[in-house]
């Protein structure tokens, strides 16, 4: 036992020295949405510079409790903070990719990509005033498709998550009524329906139920081949949710850096914008410069090199016209 | 009898430490206690607590936190739990201690303390992509065909079978606290006097007369003390449940819906917590669940010291 | 008609049949458990997964490495931690209180503390030992385990100590020895085989825990040995990567479920083989 304890010792010793290491690293904490592509990037960079970017997943409140406490070097949030904030809390702010949400459905004889939706349908339902397939109000949109007469069995996320913070802020955006009896967020209570936790819980309550209808992140409805449904957009379109119709919104949608960028991508104005997508936003201290400036030199080359891999893990990448206007933005505040 | 002076100086030095390191777990219950009553005083004071205990809103939007939901959920799958496992870790004690031959005593004894070792993350994960499953495409299913026509239980088997609800964390819940309560079962078992046995196969008892009339009698403060030991195992076990319970806030009559119990929604939402009342009342949380397991652990405590005071005598 | 002398066979025949299928049962559920998370890790199970850091979804070849490491180093710490405190503590209560009212007080608050959930213990901590700092940190979760540590061993060495005749510590006071010396040199050495299987046993406790691990030592893409930094540790991981959307990831928590279930069963199994020698 006295060997052993001794043995611990020598460790303790060693490991309370080893932080002295030489590995460059930088910290980052919050949304877990963009884990995955941060992750990749990070993974590529750090084989590029040396440089190690680890990114915790500890979801986006906690991302921006974090960086406020400036207890990490950058942190991350699917809800982009208002100008007031950022400036009370001497933030910075950017956005570094595109997600998007999709409402699926599990019908029979019904192809992906077929059913048709409207805001105010999309937001019945999940008030529970539209409660079977066959309600006239769908049946109006969708014409051509034969819709049974089964009870609608809504699926919402039931852990607090980016993807429920860009619904929501939609049907807020686009419905009067959830927006005074529901509201936005990360988590709300929501009025009607069944909770499944994280993505693959949605979308695995969707695919079980005859009736289902959640809402996923795009990469889900793509991966798990689920009924997506088409979107009538802000500009009077039915649009397919697709990395065109995301970009899309992401160039029309009116980034502004005089704003830090605030903006919810919800409803965005392009004649083939997806109405439900959203960035998720990149938070620095103003006053750590020097690791501000290594955060940026990283986005900067995921920018240049990371679309691809984006791309594959099924995130849109930012359009090039948004990249330009980020770069003024670390420009300006003499970041680059 | 330990009386010794402790004249020597060395042997004062050794006994203090000693003394203060067993004083730690008293520190550690007081310190916990004040730490979580300290850090959750701003949803005390915002929510008080009669109405935190029995509201069932849990609105991170309009930042309204009630524990109800929770409770409630710790409470169904608690119980339910208890009502599958018990007569189960019964009868393997009363296998263990009178039924098998000799040579499975040992084999069986260790089989059932490994089902204890597994770490509740392996329940959980296993919970989550191989019973899940079975229970959502087929035992729920069947559930509901059968009992769920049957008036008056008929509400326990509403809504969709989904494999990650109330019955599903029940289920695996009841696997976890089978060991407990069969392992305590029968060592209280074991301490019947064999006399006692004896005269009562002598008067013509049946074997299992004598385990249901004399043994089970004779054990049963040992027995209660050990199922209430496994609720207080039950009431704060986390991860085996947070795969399979969906953090729900909602009450339901259904156990086939998802819920949340108190374990599951500090799992699920500590770290996502943004706002300081959230956070407050997750740590009142965190409070509530303290007080409701140590509470029920005093009392199971409180019965094992009773049943080894009586079997001592 | 049964005559009252078939029911009661019958009953007696059904009853003891009933407590066979419940041991059956129990025995069915450990085998479907251990069967599967064996078919499910071995089949996952390379020299990569233990020499390789974690890479991104999507590109091939990742590991565990730091899971591995941060495990072993937080479940040390926490042992060295609690180690002492609860061997000391049982010594105490089993030398020094013996039989005073005390000692039955500790005794029962540590018997609580055993069955405390893990996760308020893991609150405890972050409030204490991670906000303060401003960061996740390794050693917060060894703390963490070394809190529910503290209890098994201090219960188990009191246990054991107990088990040390009397008359031998009373043959050490005749030739003088002070108590210490007589508990360091005689007590320890006879109950040393039994403390060190409590030792074990509750190693195997502490190393499957994740819900004190959460909130305290919480993850790290990266192999770090800092123990001021977050720090990966195999359970936490599991819970991430199971319940993540990619199909690698899965097949990552089960070798990484199966790696920590064998060690610990290992440990389980050996700890009661050492008692069953000794102790029978």
């Amino acid at each position: 036992m006295k060997v052993f304890f001794k043995i611990a010792l020598v460790f303790a010793v060693m490991l309370s020295f080893a932080h002295a290491e030489a590995v460059e690293t930088l910290n980052g904490a919050g949304a877990t949405f963009p884990y995955p592509v941060y992750s990749a990037w990070a993974f590529d960079y750090s084989k590029v510079t040396g440089v190690q970017l680890n990114y915790q997943s500890i979801g986006s409140g906690g991302g921006i409790r974090q960086i406020t406490e400036r207890t990490v070097d950058f942190g991350a949030s699917d809800a982009p903070l208002k100008a007031e904030q950022l400036l009370k809390d001497k933030l910075l702010q950017f956005p570094a990719v595109i997600g998007g949400v999709v409402p699926v459905a599990n019908l029979e004889n019904v192809n992906p990509g077929e059913l048709k939706f409207d805001p105010d349908t999309l937001c019945k339902i999940y008030l529970g005033e539209i409660k079977t397939w066959n309600d006239n109000r769908i049946t109006k949109l969708n014409p051509g498709l034969k819709l049974p007469s089964t009870d609608i069995t809504v699926v919402y996320r039931s852990d607090g998550s980016g993807t429920t913070a860009i619904f929501t802020n939609y049907l807020s955006e686009v419905c009067p009524a959830w927006k005074e009896k529901v509201g936005a967020g990360t988590a709300v209570k929501f009025p009607v329906g069944i909770g499944g936790k994280g993505n693959e819980g949605v979308a695995n309550y969707v695919k079980r139920t005859k009736g289902g209808f959640g809402y996923v992140e795009f990469a889900y409805a793509k991966q798990n081949k689920l009924d997506h449904v088409q979107m009538k957009n802000k500009a009077g379109h039915f649009v397919q949710p697709s990395f065109e119709s995301f970009e899309d919104a992401a160039a029309t949608a009116d980034f502004d850096a005089k704003k830090d960028f605030y903006l919810w991508l919800v409803n965005a104005p392009g004649k083939n914008s997806w109405p439900i997508a959203g960035a998720t936003f990149i938070l620095l201290a103003k006053e750590k410069t020097d690791s501000n400036k290594k955060v940026v030199t990283f986005f900067d080359w995921s920018f240049k090199n990371g679309d691809k891999k984006a791309t594959e893990l099924v995130y849109v990448p930012l359009p090039k016209s948004l990249k330009d206007k980020i770069r003024g933005y670390w420009k300006a505040n003499r970041l680059q | 009898m330990a009386r010794t002076v402790k004249k020597n100086p060395v042997d004062l030095v050794f006994s203090s430490v000693t003394a203060i390191a067993s004083f730690t777990v008293i520190l550690f219950i007081i310190g916990i206690l004040y730490v979580l009553m300290k850090e959750s005083s701003l949803a005390i004071k915002q929510f008080g607590v009669f109405r935190f205990l029995t509201s069932t809103d849990w609105n991170p939007v309009t930042e309204s936190f009630g524990a109800l939901t929770n409770i409630y959920g710790t409470a169904v799958t608690t119980i339910l739990s208890l009502v599958m496992a018990v007569p189960i870790a019964i009868g393997i004690a009363v296998f263990v201690t009178e039924v098998s031959p000799n040579y499975l005593k040992g084999p069986i004894s260790i089989a059932i303390e490994l089902l204890a070792a597994i770490p509740s993350i392996i329940y959980g994960m296993w919970g989550l992509f191989t019973l899940s499953p079975i229970m959502g495409d087929y035992i729920e299913p069947f559930l509901k065909k059968t009992l769920g026509t049957i008036p008056l239980v008929n509400f326990l088997f509403q809504g969709t079978p989904m494999g990650i609800d109330l019955l599903t964390a029940s289920v695996i819940l009841s696997i976890m606290i089978i060991p407990f309560t069969a392992s305590i079962a029968r060592d209280s078992f074991n301490l019947t006097p064999d006399v006692v046995k004896e005269s009562a196969y002598a008067l013509g008892s049946t074997h299992w007369e004598v385990i249901k009339d004399v043994v089970l009698p004779y054990s049963k403060l040992g027995v209660f003390g050990g199922v209430v030991l496994s609720l207080g195992r039950a009431i704060g076990e986390t991860m085996a449940v947070a795969f399979v319970l969906g953090n729900n806030h909602r009450i339901t009559s259904s156990l086939l819906d998802a819920a949340a119990t108190i374990t599951v929604t500090l799992a699920n939402e500590f770290a996502e917590a943004d706002k300081d009342v959230y956070m407050s009342s997750l740590f009142y949380l965190a409070l509530v669940l303290f007080v409701m397991s140590f509470i029920t652990l005093a009392i199971a405590k409180y019965f094992l010291v009773k049943a080894e005071r009586k079997y001592s005598r | 008609m049964l005559t009252i002398e078939k029911r009661r066979k019958l009953e007696g025949f059904l009853a003891l049949l009933f407590s066979t299928l419940a041991a059956a049962l129990g025995l069915f559920w450990l085998v479907f458990i251990l069967g599967d998370v064996l078919i499910h890790g071995v089949g996952a199970l390379n020299l990569g997964l233990f020499v390789n850091d974690p890479s991104p979804p999507g590109v091939e070849g990742g590991g565990l490495r730091n899971a591995f490491i941060g495990q072993f180093i937080i479940t040390l710490f926490g042992t060295v931690i609690g180690v002492p405190i609860g061997v000391l503590g049982g010594t105490f209560l089993a030398e020094y209180a013996r039989g005073r009212n005390i000692s039955r007080i500790i005794s029962i608050l540590a018997d609580i503390m055993v069955s405390v959930p893990s996760i308020v213990i893991g609150t405890f901590v972050y409030a204490i030992l991670v906000r303060p700092v401003g960061h996740f940190n390794g050693w917060a979760g060894s703390v963490a385990l070394a809190i529910i540590m503290i209890p098994v061993v201090l219960r188990t060495t009191e246990n054991m100590l107990s088990l040390v005749p009397w008359t031998l510590r009373e043959a050490a006071f005749a030739l003088g020895a002070p108590y210490y010396k007589v508990i360091v040199q005689v007590v320890y050495r006879g109950a040393a085989t039994g403390i060190l299987t409590g030792i074990l046993l509750s190693i195997a406790r502490v190393a499957g825990e994740t819900a004190p691990l959460l909130f305290t030592a919480f993850n790290n893409s990266f192999f770090t040995l800092n123990m001021n930094q977050p720090m990966s540790s195999l359970t936490v991981t599991i819970f991430q990567y199971a319940m993540g959307p990619y199909d690698s990831w899965h097949s990552q928590a089960w070798a990484a479920a199966f790696v920590i279930t064998i060690f610990i069963l290992l440990l389980t199994i050996t700890g009661r083989l050492i008692i069953k020698w000794r102790y029978k």
